[in-house]
């Protein structure tokens, strides 16, 4: 058999802004890849981690967080985050032994947390070393049910959604990596964001049909971060699949897909009623918001079983650009 | 049951176990049967074949592949003599069979006339069916299946046991020891007389598995003191948590009345525990992790076949019990293992079948049939603590009855020509499917040469699986039946003189069409569910040819060969307008594939090369050429040379087997490295119980 990948590299020069896109790939395939979107030019790099560095990124690549210059790659059914450098995407260094890696969030330069899923443990690194240094143990949550997501940070506080299986926000002070508080909301808060009135809003999926642990009508929540209390419930049809929740770069936008893709001023009392963008007969996975010019970009992942696209909208919703990228593209982390 | 497992297991740990057998083994007298057994016999002008096999499209496989070398499971033996195609993730993990660019949930599998297709994912692992407890096995291609049982929408492997032990008592022991530390150990004892026929079989098996192999997908890196990456190399890995420990059991019990009668119990065990190994790209420190598969299954039959001149009836029953677990676990502290999955299914089948044939002339043969399957299956995939703060399992409890008839009647109104009409009716719960008929045809067009020409088409459906229907999360009550016609037409011919050659070769086309393909797809809530999405149009040409030449005196020469190409075609609509995958080959389906094997004997040697070759395989629908997208194509090449001996307590034989002779680097499944070159050993004895044997001894490896 012709080995037909290698240790041939590729020089990567990628000045200015752009959108890195993180492409899943498919459970158990090893397919996960990085593809890097220049917006000025409307070039599109796909498998830019395989190019630069000789081999795969791994397997379900989960999310991107950019941090003091660096890249930081989830690669969550491989247990590892790589950095890279965001001109030539060369690998920099990679954090190990982690149970099931979903997101990371900076704290400092030498502090950061990692979720988890199937641990009941957010695991705190240091990006400088490169090293696990501790963890920080979840309460009413076991190994098997274990599920932690999204971060946001307001003051000292690190809030967190729990996922799978959850149906709760939690609160870690970031001076003693202490869970010191938790916010119960509805069946399974899938993503979480902070406005900019420091305002948290989380979205559920509502579970699924037959689940013990419950089945109910999604919801979108407003958090007041301050007080740590609920100001507001927006509830959507039993059956929908809300999911995504985005904001703009102004932060005073939330953008979520619900088949199609709707946005709401975060100061709005009641749900538009209709979207953004109309849904294109096809499965939308993946959502952000371009934060300089609010340009949206959503993913479409098409049978999952092949590239993806994407589809570039302008701030009022007319389509600019759209081009293919990897299997399952779910993630974007703006450069 | 467990004191048998722990022997061999004992037996594991000592090779030198064969040698104190041998020691133990009484002297007896016989004369030195040591040769193999070849004939080459006249060809049989095939006028007056089978009319149970009219217009059959069918694949039969000898003892010789069936009994080459105790550390085969079925998988091996139809990947080097077959066209279908085999997935494999290695030795002793998943092994699916796929015909005709179908899936391998459309392959249909039945032991002893019971069908062994798991009722909650719908395929078989082949893996799990070592080939020493297989006397008799067939693939019957596309619409051909429907002799046999509805659901066969690519094809049905049908595998069986076999009474033929030979008079009084005999033994046979066969220990493998090859690369990896892997041990195999085989031991069979028979009793034969006019009535009764009784053999006991086990197999064990088990390897840490950790061949080495460089992984391609990874780099380590290499830091100066500042923690700067100033090199990068691929790391040469063991195949890290792959070990297996396979214990079979299988006991038969035969009695034959002599006046037409005849009763069997097949009863089989099997004991396994397999870790699951890691992917290439996984950077978790094994010692860190538990990926482990168990699993208990127990399969009996009890037959019962009444045979008169011009007709016959059989009723059979029997009970399958799968239990199966994975466990996914992590040690978070030193000896303190938390579990993140622990999956659990139990899954029991009760079978029942009435079959008739009647023969009431040379012209005419009528067959009748019905069974039933009624499964019952627990699945518990996961512990969750509720939202009140109690627990809960995630998963379900189901039964359903499979009900499955037929009636045929063959017509061969002259000598040259056959007809044959089925009509099967397949009920799946409660839902009744349409009714599938299947028409063949045959004839002989030159008696020289036996040139036969087959054609076949035939209507099929496929009823979804327990877990597409119920899985928590995802199962789909709504599904559709996937469903389908199936065409085929082909020609054979077999010529020969007797103890110089025989020669024989046929050829097929097939077309099908499957609508309502099932497919497990990502969800937004993060897990899978299936849906109805696909038209698939697999057409294709399958090739078998095989040569059998005695050019000297004592030498044998026999080359099999057979090859498929098999586009496997998305014929849907677009799932969006940006769907690239419509008219697309099929992910993980082959167009081509191919499988030879060559055997030279001479005397009491023999000499075997078996090669296999895969074309490319994409692993995207789209079937795009990218760095992560496909699997480039592979051939592979085993040898073994073995020698028999002959003293008068006992048969001895010695076999080497040589495994990927060229040492190649490749996959058959993405992220899955198989190993490179490898060997085996083995040493059978075969002991002659006090009296000389008349008959020749079976091939025993």
């Amino acid at each position: 058999m012709k080995w037909d990948y290698g240790d041939e590299v590729e020089d990567f020069n990628a000045t200015g802004a752009g959108l890195f896109i993180c492409n899943e790939g498919n459970f158990q395939y090893s397919n996960g890849t990085l593809s890097y979107y220049d917006p000025a030019t409307d070039q599109v790099q796909n498998e830019v981690f395989f190019r630069a560095n000789g081999y795969r990124l791994g397997d379900v690549v989960q999310s991107m967080t950019i941090h003091n210059g660096l890249g930081w790659v989830v690669s969550n059914n491989s247990h590892v985050i790589f950095a890279i450098d965001l001109t030539t995407f060369k690998e920099v260094g990679r954090i190990k032994d982690l149970t099931s890696p979903r997101y990371i969030h900076f704290i400092s330069d030498d502090k950061a947390y990692v979720t988890q899923l199937w641990d009941n443990r957010i695991f705190i690194v240091n990006p400088s070393t490169y090293e696990v240094t501790g963890h920080i143990r979840v309460p009413d949550m076991t190994m098997e049910s274990g599920s932690t997501e999204q971060m946001v940070q307001y003051g000292k506080y690190v809030f967190c959604n729990c996922w799978s299986y959850q149906n709760r926000i939690i609160k870690i002070d970031t001076e003693t990596d202490q869970v010191v508080g938790q916010l119960k909301v509805g069946i399974q808060p899938a993503s979480l964001v902070l406005d900019r009135n420091n305002k948290m809003w989380t979205v559920t999926d509502g579970g699924y049909e037959g689940s013990p642990y419950g089945y109910e009508a999604p919801s979108l929540y407003k958090i007041d971060a301050e007080t740590f209390t609920i100001e507001r419930q927006f509830k959507f049809r039993l059956g929908d699949l809300p999911s995504e929740l985005q904001l703009n770069g102004t932060r005073d936008t939330i953008y979520w897909i619900n088949n199609d893709i709707w946005r709401m001023d975060v100061t709005a009392s009641r749900l538009p009623v209709r979207p953004f963008l109309e849904y294109r007969d096809t499965k939308y996975y993946g959502l952000t918001v371009n934060p300089v010019n609010s340009e949206v970009y959503v993913a479409d992942a098409i049978d999952y079983q092949q590239q993806g696209m994407i589809y570039r909208y302008s701030s009022v919703g007319e389509l600019i650009d759209e081009f293919y990228v990897g299997v399952m593209p779910g993630a974007f982390c703006w450069k | 049951m467990k004191a048998m497992r722990k022997d061999f297991r004992m037996a594991v740990h000592g090779a030198c176990l064969a040698v104190c057998f041998v020691m133990a083994v009484p002297m007896a007298v016989a004369q030195s049967t040591g040769k193999r057994a070849h004939s080459l016999g006249e060809v049989v002008v095939t006028a007056k074949r089978p009319m149970k096999e009219i217009g059959v499209q069918k694949t039969t496989f000898d003892s010789l592949a069936l009994k080459e070398n105790v550390a085969l499971s079925m998988a091996d033996v139809l990947t080097f003599n077959s066209s279908v195609f085999v997935k494999s993730y290695g030795r002793a993990t998943l092994s699916t069979v796929a015909f005709r660019g179908t899936s391998p949930s459309h392959t249909q599998v039945t032991w002893n006339g019971m069908r062994i297709n798991n009722p909650m994912l719908g395929m078989t692992d082949f893996s799990t069916i070592p080939s020493y407890f297989i006397d008799q096995a067939s693939l019957l291609h596309g619409t051909s299946s429907v002799n046999e049982s509805g659901g066969g929408l690519g094809g049905l492997v049908k595998l069986g046991t076999l009474p033929d032990v030979p008079e009084g008592i005999n033994a046979q022991y066969v220990q493998g020891v090859g690369s990896f530390k892997t041990f195999d150990e085989f031991a069979r004892f028979t009793y034969g007389s006019d009535h009764w026929q009784l053999s006991t079989r086990a197999v064990y098996s088990s390897s840490p598995n950790e061949y080495k192999y460089v992984n391609r997908d990874k780099k380590e890196n290499i830091y100066d003191s500042d923690h700067n990456i100033i090199g990068q190399y691929h790391p040469t890995e063991r195949n890290r948590s792959g070990s297996f420990k396979d214990l079979h059991v299988l006991q038969e019990v035969y009695y034959n009345t002599l006046a037409g009668d005849r009763f069997g119990l097949n009863a089989w065990y099997i004991d396994s525990n397999r870790e699951l190994p890691l992917l290439t790209t996984d950077y978790g420190n094994e010692r860190d992790f538990e990926n482990r598969q168990r699993e208990h299954t127990f399969r009996g039959v009890l037959s019962w076949d009444h045979t008169r001149s011009n007709w016959r009836t059989g009723l059979k029953g029997g009970y399958i019990h799968t239990w199966m677990a994975y466990d996914y676990r992590k040690e978070v502290a030193e000896g303190n293992w938390a579990t993140m999955t622990r999956s659990r299914s139990n899954a029991n089948t009760v079978y029942g079948q009435l079959e008739g044939e009647y023969n009431p002339s040379r012209k005419w043969f009528f067959t009748a049939n019905v069974s039933a399957h009624q499964h019952f299956v627990r699945s518990e995939d996961k512990n969750i603590i509720l939202q009140d703060g109690d627990k809960a399992i995630v998963g379900y409890d189901k039964g359903r009855i499979e009900l499955s008839g037929s009636v045929s009647a063959k017509w061969q109104p002259v000598d040259r020509l056959g007809l044959s009409v089925i009509l099967r009716e397949d009920m799946y719960g409660t839902k009744w499917a349409p009714l599938i008929p299947a028409f063949f045809i045959d004839g002989l067009v030159s008696r020289t040469g036996n040139i036969m020409l087959r054609a076949s088409v035939s209507r099929n459906y496929r009823f979804p699986t327990l877990n597409d229907l119920y899985f928590l999360p995802g199962g789909n009550p709504d599904l559709k039946n996937e469903h389908g016609f199936s065409y085929d037409a082909g020609m054979s011919f077999e010529t020969g003189e007797k103890d110089v050659y025989s020669i024989s070769g046929s050829a097929t086309w097939f077309d099908s069409y499957i609508d309502d393909w099932i497919i497990w797809l990502p969800t937004t809530k993060g897990f899978f569910s299936p849906r109805n999405v696909k038209k698939v149009h697999a057409y294709g040409v399958e090739l078998k040819g095989g040569v059998t030449i005695q050019p000297i005196k004592e030498w044998y020469l026999d080359l099999n060969g057979s090859y498929s190409w098999t586009p496997s075609v998305n014929d849907g609509e677009k799932m969006s307008p940006a769907d690239q995958s419509v008219g697309k080959q099929l992910p993980y389906v082959p167009k081509h594939s191919a499988s030879l094997t060559g055997r030279l004997s001479w005397r009491t040697w023999s000499f075997l090369y078996k090669w296999v070759y895969y074309s490319e395989r994409f692993t995207m629908s789209s079937n795009d050429y990218t760095l992560t997208g496909h699997l480039p194509k592979y051939f592979m090449s085993n040898i073994s040379l073995e020698k028999g001996l002959n003293f008068k307590p006992m048969d001895i034989q010695l076999k080497l087997a040589v495994n990927n002779l060229f040492n190649e680097e490749y996959l058959s499944v993405l992220s899955r490295p198989m190993p490179g070159i490898n060997f085996e050993f083995f040493i059978g004895i075969t002991p002659r119980f006090g009296k000389a044997r008349k008959d020749v001894p079976e091939e025993i490896f």
